[in-house]
């Protein structure tokens, strides 16, 4: 009885068992959060990653804004994580990683896996954009010399182009979080090649020559800080957060007349068409000499993410990290629902670049909050030809296409590139310091002394 | 008295759907097409309702938004700028999905798919108050809810040259201006296409325009039209572009000698722009263009909806400032009681005025003739890069 009764029990036991599917393996992935991204539990890219790799994706929001507080945090605790997402602002560089060797995977010198695609390969580092509105007010033209652009900023401080009879108007501003928002790093171009991001070196013939030494260097530096003196740089715009930038220039007060940046959806909120209508993009700027320039910019690809040396899964993340890099995942990556999104073009539209078309946007989704994809979080690997083929869907204030379009403008005065010079972190932070001198006038950019004291500096 | 209950339930889900199909199939659809309702009970009504969403392809309507926002407190407007043929298909898309979010729809009307697919369709409704509607002038193109002209038409760059320097459209197909012509998408510009479009309607003009330019008939190829002969030897000079902007940018600084843009754009002189319109030409430099300004039919808010649209035809007497924003250079008043915001009277521009029937009827011989020509266009520019 009791026999017959273990074997019934037995089977029941088996039968239960073939009955129950086998579970998806489950990685623990860490990605950080984005105002972009709605819920990335449902995210159409997730969820598409889950089924092609036959992996539960559990996703832990990354909240810290900073990588190495985060990574310090992780690895100082026994959170279980498989792999790190980095993008959107929430960056680790090769050198930051490698302080975190032993805790992170490395298989045959591989320890990261890359992100590139989020922008084009090369472009424009710097944008100018001025309020037409302001302009239109005060009947003036847009400026196309650095002398023009002093007589708007002048007429910007005193013509209360706001209207709301208070001088609170701030001519031009910018932040003291990277070379793109400054104002100074921008104006300097119309005086001398100036790219700080190659230590304000010169390029081809002239890549070992520091062009933060030459006279015009000098001479632009004078017209800036000129500007600071009376009043049309603002002054916090040396040193604020590219958060509080986004805030002035976003306030509906209607405060800013002219900033910088690389692309308009770094400074203006998404989903703001008034903001956006204000701003148009002003070409590089002709010097008293007539030099004009734009800063070229190479974008390298950024890591995407690492696998931690604790995983047990590290075959499984692998194969996640690889497959986010193929192509088919990296365009949904970048432009969302192949059908739905977006299409490949029929060679019958025109690129946001003005080139020919590779993908036909359906609905612009980089930058604007959906739920599609991860905004530029993780790896990926997006062919050349897409980025530089997309074409505009239409909306006018698509950010892309505000910028292909101001780029086009800036392509001209682009310099081709054949050799660029290694930047050295020690010169250009002391460059950056000097700069920063000179305009707020603690250092007289006019007195000889002082000039040869930086020279020096800058040697040594 | 399960059964029972089911019953109920069964009459309860009819009723709630009937309902439900009441308030999607539209609060504005049965309205007539002008009333008398004031300026003031629709603010009363409108102080009821939610954000009144306009979905526009002109940036001008934001400054509109906010005077509006100030001359009647309490309501807000959120705008949201659109291509046209994007904004016909998210419309299409609300309403299909009963999610309607879009009240009022500004948009290009020339090409014949806003009546085909809204107007016809009865997802967009004109309507006028009477007294306004009792200063609007005629318009041929004939949907109704027209508020204001514009032109598609050819520019040229004034950085380059102190007057126009060609009398006759052909010129447009001389070797000597290769890469220098500037146009947007026919294909996705509804202006552009509509220019592209009414010229299939004049061929005689063009063929005759031909005559006065070569001195000799124009040979066409067996089954093409003088306006496709045109379009297959100027598009070996044309640049095409994504929309007018690139246009009077390529003009300004100097990139383009020519470019067919909206003539709206003319008010980016005040801005410094080197661009010069070209009134008169030989047959014509453009075709006229309107635009119209339509309540949702599944509007949600057709009080701020009707408001709104009193707003931006400048009330009663045309004086307020909702029509101010677009009374700019290129733009002419749908009002005859309003100036035209262009020195040159609509009536001394040579321009064509497109026939929507025609256009309806055309579309499939365009798209298939604008698609050949776009890739012949795009392998050629490559060929030349190589």
């Amino acid at each position: 009885m009791s026999r017959r009764f273990l074997s019934c029990l037995m089977i029941l036991l088996l039968l239960a068992g073939c009955g129950r599917t086998a579970e998806p393996p489950v990685l623990h992935v860490a990605l950080p959060w984005s105002d972009y991204v709605t819920d990335v539990n449902s995210n159409y890219y997730i969820r598409y990653l889950e089924q092609r790799t036959g992996l539960k994706l559990e996703c832990t929001l990354i909240r810290h804004r900073r990588s190495e507080e985060y990574l310090d945090a992780l690895f100082s605790s026994e959170a279980d994580i498989d792999v790190v997402m980095f993008g959107n602002g929430f960056q680790v560089t090769r050198e930051e990683l490698e302080a975190y060797g032993d805790a992170l995977v490395t298989d045959q010198g591989v320890d990261h896996y890359i992100n590139s695609g989020s922008v084009r390969r090369s472009g424009v580092g710097q944008i100018l954009w001025i309020n037409s509105r302001w302009l239109m007010k005060l009947g003036l033209s847009i400026p196309s010399t650095t002398g023009e652009l002093r007589d708007v900023l002048r007429a910007f401080r005193d013509g209360d182009p706001n209207g709301n009879g208070l001088a609170d108007e701030i001519p031009f501003t910018g932040c003291g979080e990277g070379y793109a928002w400054s104002p100074a790093e921008f104006l300097l171009n119309s005086f001398v090649y100036n790219d700080p991001y190659h230590s304000r070196y010169g390029v081809n013939d002239e890549a070992d020559t520091l062009m933060a030494g030459t006279d015009a260097f000098r001479e632009g530096l004078s017209y800036v800080h000129d500007l600071y003196a009376e009043g049309l740089i603002d002054p916090a715009g040396l040193s604020m957060s590219g958060q509080e930038l986004c805030e002035l220039v976003n306030s509906p007060a209607d405060l800013v007349g002219a900033f910088t940046t690389a692309s308009i959806s770094d400074v203006i909120y998404p989903g703001n068409p008034e903001i956006l209508a204000k701003y148009v993009h002003v070409a590089p700027l002709a010097g008293p000499d007539g030099t004009r320039n734009a800063l070229y910019v190479e974008n390298t690809p950024s890591i995407g993410a690492i696998i931690t040396a604790r995983s047990t899964k590290k075959k499984e993340a692998a194969l996640l990290l690889e497959t986010m890099l193929e192509e088919e995942a990296s365009l949904i990556a970048r432009f969302g629902e192949e059908g739905v999104d977006w299409d490949f073009s029929e060679g019958t539209d025109v690129s946001v670049y003005g080139g020919p078309s590779t993908i036909v946007t359906r609905n612009y989704l980089w930058n604007t909050v959906q739920n599609k994809h991860l905004n530029g979080i993780g790896p990926m690997n997006v062919p050349e030809r897409y980025i530089e083929g997309v074409t505009w869907n239409g909306i006018n204030s698509d950010t892309e296409y505000i910028n292909g379009h101001a780029e086009m403008s800036y392509q001209t005065y682009l310099p081709v590139i054949n050799r660029l010079h290694e930047r050295d972190q020690k010169l250009s932070e002391k460059t950056d310091a000097w700069l920063i001198r000179f305009i707020r006038g603690e250092k007289d950019i006019r007195s000889d002394r002082i000039w040869h004291e930086y020279l020096d500096e800058l040697a040594h | 008295m399960a059964r029972i209950s089911g019953r109920i339930g069964t009459l309860i889900l009819l009723l709630l759907l009937c309902a439900g199909c009441g308030t999607a199939g539209g609060h504005v659809s049965e309205q007539p097409e002008s009333t008398m309702e004031s300026a003031e009970e629709l603010y009363r009504n409108a102080l009821q309702e939610d954000v009144l969403v306009v979905y526009t392809v002109s940036t001008r309507v934001v400054q509109t938004k906010e005077s509006f926002e100030s001359a009647y407190p309490g309501l807000a407007v959120e705008v949201r700028d659109l291509r046209s043929p994007s904004l016909i298909e998210a419309v299409e898309k609300e309403h299909q999905s009963s999610r309607p979010e879009c009240d009022v729809v500004l948009c290009n009307d020339n090409s014949g798919q806003f009546r085909q697919h809204l107007v016809d369709t009865g997802l967009v409704v004109p309507w006028l108050p009477a007294d306004i509607a009792a200063h609007t002038k005629d318009n041929p193109d004939g949907n109704g809810g027209s508020f204001l002209y514009e032109a598609e038409m050819l520019f040229y760059s004034s950085l380059l040259y102190d007057t126009c320097p060609i009398s006759n459209l052909w010129e447009l197909t001389e070797e000597r201006f290769r890469g220098r012509i500037y146009m947007p998408n026919p294909l996705n510009s509804f202006s552009t296409y509509a220019l592209c479009g009414a010229m299939l309607q004049h061929t005689d003009e063009l063929a005759e325009a031909y005559r006065l330019y070569a001195g000799k008939d124009l040979q066409t190829a067996a089954g093409e039209t003088a306006a496709e002969c045109f379009w297959r030897a100027a598009a070996a000079n044309i640049i095409f572009t994504n929309s007018s902007d690139e246009v009077i940018e390529a003009l300004s600084n100097g990139d383009a000698d020519f470019g067919f843009s909206v003539s709206s754009k003319l008010r980016y002189r005040e801005l410094g722009y080197r661009i010069e319109p070209v009134w008169n030409l030989t047959p014509f430099t453009g075709c006229r263009t309107s635009y119209a300004v339509m309540i949702a039919a599944d509007s949600r808010n057709p009080n701020t909806a009707k408001l709104f649209i009193r707003y931006i035809m400048g009330e009663t007497d045309g004086k307020g400032e909702g029509y101010l924003p677009f009374r700019t250079a290129g733009t002419w008043s749908a009002r005859d009681d309003v100036p035209d915001g262009n020195d040159v009277p609509l009536s001394e521009v040579d321009l064509i005025v497109p026939d929507q029937e025609a256009l309806i009827l055309a579309r499939d011989k365009m798209q298939t003739f604008w698609s050949e020509v776009i890739r012949d266009s795009e392998k050629q520019h490559e060929e030349k890069e190589n």
